[in-house]
């Protein structure tokens, strides 16, 4: 079915229904295949004419059926993703690639694939480090992937679709940043809930059709005569996953824009390209490992130093969080984490410490991926736009 | 006399108090070595990987998870919960980490780097290094890393590589592990030399790695000989020597020395039909950590006639493996690891069950040690130990018709478990226990 609706409207149509495209995918026979975070490489999907599709929880709903499998005293959002697998929400996947990224996703996906046995599942272990032999490591474990996926899409992987298939998603990470860009101007060209719905649908469609969704977006955009307002504030926000733009209407309905962001429903998955190596898995490997920015991954300075030094520890982990201040004029950091995440929970005294020394305002808002959370945090934003306002 | 008589519902086995003697007596000279000018360790558990390769280097070791629960017994360990809360450390993470960062703004902040007086056991000097792993949960290598807000110790992480269960079994995966952790264990070798500044004696690495290993089997077979009825060594006596092998404390050849005499001790009971409690009516599994600061529980318990049988995974030896044909003793302390980490995967694929370390052991242990039921034990602040418990509770109901009864609580926040509370929970679990060894039996269980 060819969509009606372009740019922005399609984004946010995509947005609050999102197993509909990939439904329509699967009826004219294409396998559509989930992930949970920014981990599992989708390129190797899209290569073998696979849908990736990325399974969001929904922090409207309560995660009653996660009982069977989880305790309350943990990561909501996994919880979350838990409860809709279980009541079938997610039924329509043909397969699942599932990634070592943080201890709470490793544990539910073994979960998953016991309580719910998708037909086709892998899992991809992440090394902690970024060592010479963890990049190695990772790279043997993407083409143990690459093995599974051919035998599950009866076709092969050649190098040529491979390299293909990384073009059209480093299109797409440029065209993101291309967006990203439009919020650089005061007042922003697109609002930090539009930029959401729009990733958020990059991430249920093929790459090729959300490509052509962003370039509608961005010339529709750019064009456009009611953007966002001129307001006191230019905030970023950093964290656990975003993935309902509740929070981010909160936000920017107090006087204040939300110009950028970092967390994997935002920048983390389309700010480096994957370098086009010779052996392709080589550019995926190291930017998977390497290059990605999520605090699961624990990185040095300077690799086996035997001294550390406080503040070129924080400046070599968050200074891109310098870069993103500079580059969009920030005047505010919003830090939030869901409760229970221990990657970002043990961040956040470090990163603020980082965000003082560049004497950037900062507050931490910890929430529990629920609805009943949001008037607490509407009121706390208000504080601090208040603040630095 | 009626404490007395408490204290005796479970019989300790004898060889338990030496072994824990010289484990405390090992880490107070420790203690006394790095204060006096020592190279000192601050380690996580690392299941074999790091610490002898750290006995071997010379290097006094103290564990800050096992130190945890030394503040939690001693009481002391609220008020670190508190410097944590006051540095901006969210209240939800570990309670050993916490407890961690309360003592380390202490002895930074208040005492210039010396240790606060109060701390028990002779504290924590200030290490030179913080030895991470990931194994199990990231909180173990990412609460290392935030200790840079209050010392310039550098920090080096263990990579223990975590296949799942159906992938181990792809071509060249178990090989490809072992390959990526020797070149670690190395890499982690060559940085300890410059940190030191001295050479590693690969005689003594290569002669503590063996004992480790016969460590290791020792201790296994004293658990396995608590398959018997009624089982001859309680939980209690699991936990109290277990730190001599989970975190190699003492001498790692004095402790092999005294695993023997208990294995010895078990071996004398088993064959003398001579149970941990009085009667034994219930044979149950425990997991995860228990509360440290309660354990008078488990005897009032005893006194119910609940013998705990076994314990997690986690804490448990790996099964044997035969390494004496490796001639590398960094590849021996892979193989040992790993081993510990997916020794249970073959079955676990079989039976097509995918949590295969931190759940699956659990069918394995019901099947083979035969309890009634699992006590499951969620720490509110320990994710990695409570994620997997539902699933242990759906899975050993679903396949071997054991049930489960849950009792929240915590490893050092003595606040978050009600003794009284989980003991009036006994009597309604009993008459459950009673009803599902019916259940087994109709349905050919023999159990």
């Amino acid at each position: 079915m060819v969509a009606e609706t372009k740019g922005l409207a399609r984004a946010r149509e995509i947005y609050q229904d999102r197993p509909r495209r990939a439904k329509e995918l699967k009826a004219e026979g294409k396998k559509i295949v989930g992930y949970l975070c920014i981990y599992s490489p989708s390129e190797m999907m899209t290569a073998l004419d696979l849908v990736p599709y990325r399974i969001f929880g929904d922090m409207k709903e309560p995660t009653v059926e996660a009982d069977r499998g989880l305790p309350a005293a943990f990561c909501p959002i996994m919880r979350s993703c838990l409860h809709l697998g279980l009541k079938g929400s997610y039924d329509f996947l043909d397969g699942m690639v599932v990634a070592h990224s943080c201890d709470a996703q490793e544990k539910t996906v073994h979960v998953w694939e016991c309580l719910i046995s998708p037909p086709y599942f892998h899992f991809l272990d992440v090394p902690g480090t970024v060592h010479k032999a963890s990049q190695d490591y990772f790279k043997e474990g993407l083409k143990d992937l690459k093995k599974t996926l051919e035998s599950f899409a009866g076709k092969e992987l050649s190098s040529e679709k491979l390299k293909r298939a990384i073009e059209a998603h480093n299109q797409q990470r440029s065209l993101v940043r291309e967006m990203y860009d439009l919020r650089k101007p005061d007042p922003p060209l697109i609002s930090g809930t539009e930029t959401l719905q729009v990733i958020k649908a990059l991430m249920s469609i093929p790459v090729e059709e959300g490509n052509e969704l962003l370039k509608q977006v961005i010339t529709e955009v750019k064009e456009r005569k009611d953007g966002p307002q001129k307001k006191p504030a230019r905030l970023l926000i950093w964290g656990s996953t975003i993935d309902d733009t509740s929070l981010i209407e909160i936000i920017e309905t107090a006087e204040a824009n939300l110009v950028v962001d970092d967390h994997c429903g935002g920048t983390r998955a389309y700010w480096t390209d994957v370098e086009l190596t010779e052996d392709p898995i080589d550019g995926l490997a190291y930017h998977y490992l390497v290059e990605l920015r999520c605090p699961r991954t624990y990185v040095d300075a300077v690799y086996g130093e035997t001294s550390k030094d406080y503040m070129a520890d924080l400046e070599s982990r968050f200074g891109y969080i310098k870069d993103y201040a500079k580059g969009w004029n920030v005047n505010g950091v919003i830090l939030q984490s869901v409760r229970y995440c221990d990657c970002h929970g043990f961040e956040t005294p470090q990163i603020k410490d980082y965000l003082d020394s560049l004497g950037l305002p900062n507050t931490y808002l910890e929430h529990d991926y629920s609805e009943g959370a949001l008037s607490a945090l509407r009121t706390r934003v208000q504080a601090f736009v208040e603040m630095i306002g | 006399m009626a404490t007395e008589e408490k204290k005796k519902a479970i019989s300790r086995l004898k060889s338990t108090y030496p072994l824990r003697a010289k484990v405390d007596e090992s880490y107070q000279k420790s203690v006394e070595a790095m204060r006096a000018g020592k190279p000192a360790a601050w380690a996580m558990v690392n299941w074999w990987q790091g610490d002898p390769i750290l006995k071997a280097m010379d290097v006094e070791v103290v564990y800050p998870e096992n130190y945890g629960t030394v503040c939690a017994s001693a009481g002391i360990a609220e008020s670190y919960l508190d410097g944590a809360d006051a540095d901006g450390f969210p209240t939800h993470l570990c309670g050993y980490s916490r407890n961690t960062f309360g003592y380390t703004s202490r002895m930074i902040k208040e005492f210039g780097g010396e240790i606060p007086p109060e701390a028990p056991m002779g504290g924590m000097p200030k290490p030179v290094l913080l030895l991470a792993s990931d194994a199990i949960c990231d909180a173990r290598y990412k609460w290392f890393q935030a200790l840079g807000r209050y010392m310039g110790v550098p920090e080096w992480t263990l990579e223990m590589p975590i296949p799942g269960v159906k992938e181990l079994f792809m071509e060249g995966v178990y090989e490809r592990c072992i390959n990526f952790m020797v070149k670690e264990l190395r890499e982690f070798v060559t940085f300890l030399e410059r940190l030191l500044g001295r050479k590693m004696d690969w005689s003594i690495l290569d002669e503590t790695v063996n004992t480790t290993i016969e460590l290791c089997r020792v201790w296994h077979e004293v658990n396995e000989l608590r398959k018997a009825k009624p089982c001859p060594m309680h939980s209690r006596d699991f936990w109290s020597a277990m730190p001599a092998s989970l975190f190699l404390l003492g001498d790692v050849k004095d402790s092999l020395e005294l695993y023997r005499d208990m294995y010895n001790e078990v071996k004398y009971r088993v064959d003398n039909h001579i149970g941990a409690i009085a009667e034994e009516k219930y044979r149950l599994a425990f997991s995860e950590l228990p509360p440290w600061h309660s354990l008078g529980f488990f005897d009032r318990l005893a006194e119910r006639g609940w013998n705990f049988v076994i314990e997690s995974w986690a804490y448990h030896p790996p099964i044997p493996i035969d390494l004496s044909g490796v001639s590398d003793p960094l590849e021996r302390i892979a193989r040992l690891a790993f081993q510990w980490q997916v020794g249970y995967f073959e079955g676990a694929v079989k039976e097509r069950e995918y949590f295969g370390y931190m759940g699956y052991p659990y069918l394995v242990y019901a099947r083979e040690y035969k309890y009634d039921g699992a006590f499951l034990h969620p720490l509110i602040t320990c994710r990695s130990a409570s994620t997997h418990l539902k699933y242990v509770q759906e899975m050993l109901m679903r396949k071997v018709k054991v049930p489960s009864i849950v009792i929240e609580g915590d490893i050092v926040d003595l606040r978050l478990f009600d003794p009284a509370d989980a003991l009036s929970k006994a009597e309604p679990f009993e008459e459950t226990m009673e009803h599902y060894k019916k259940v087994r039996k109709e349905e050919g269980f023999d159990w």
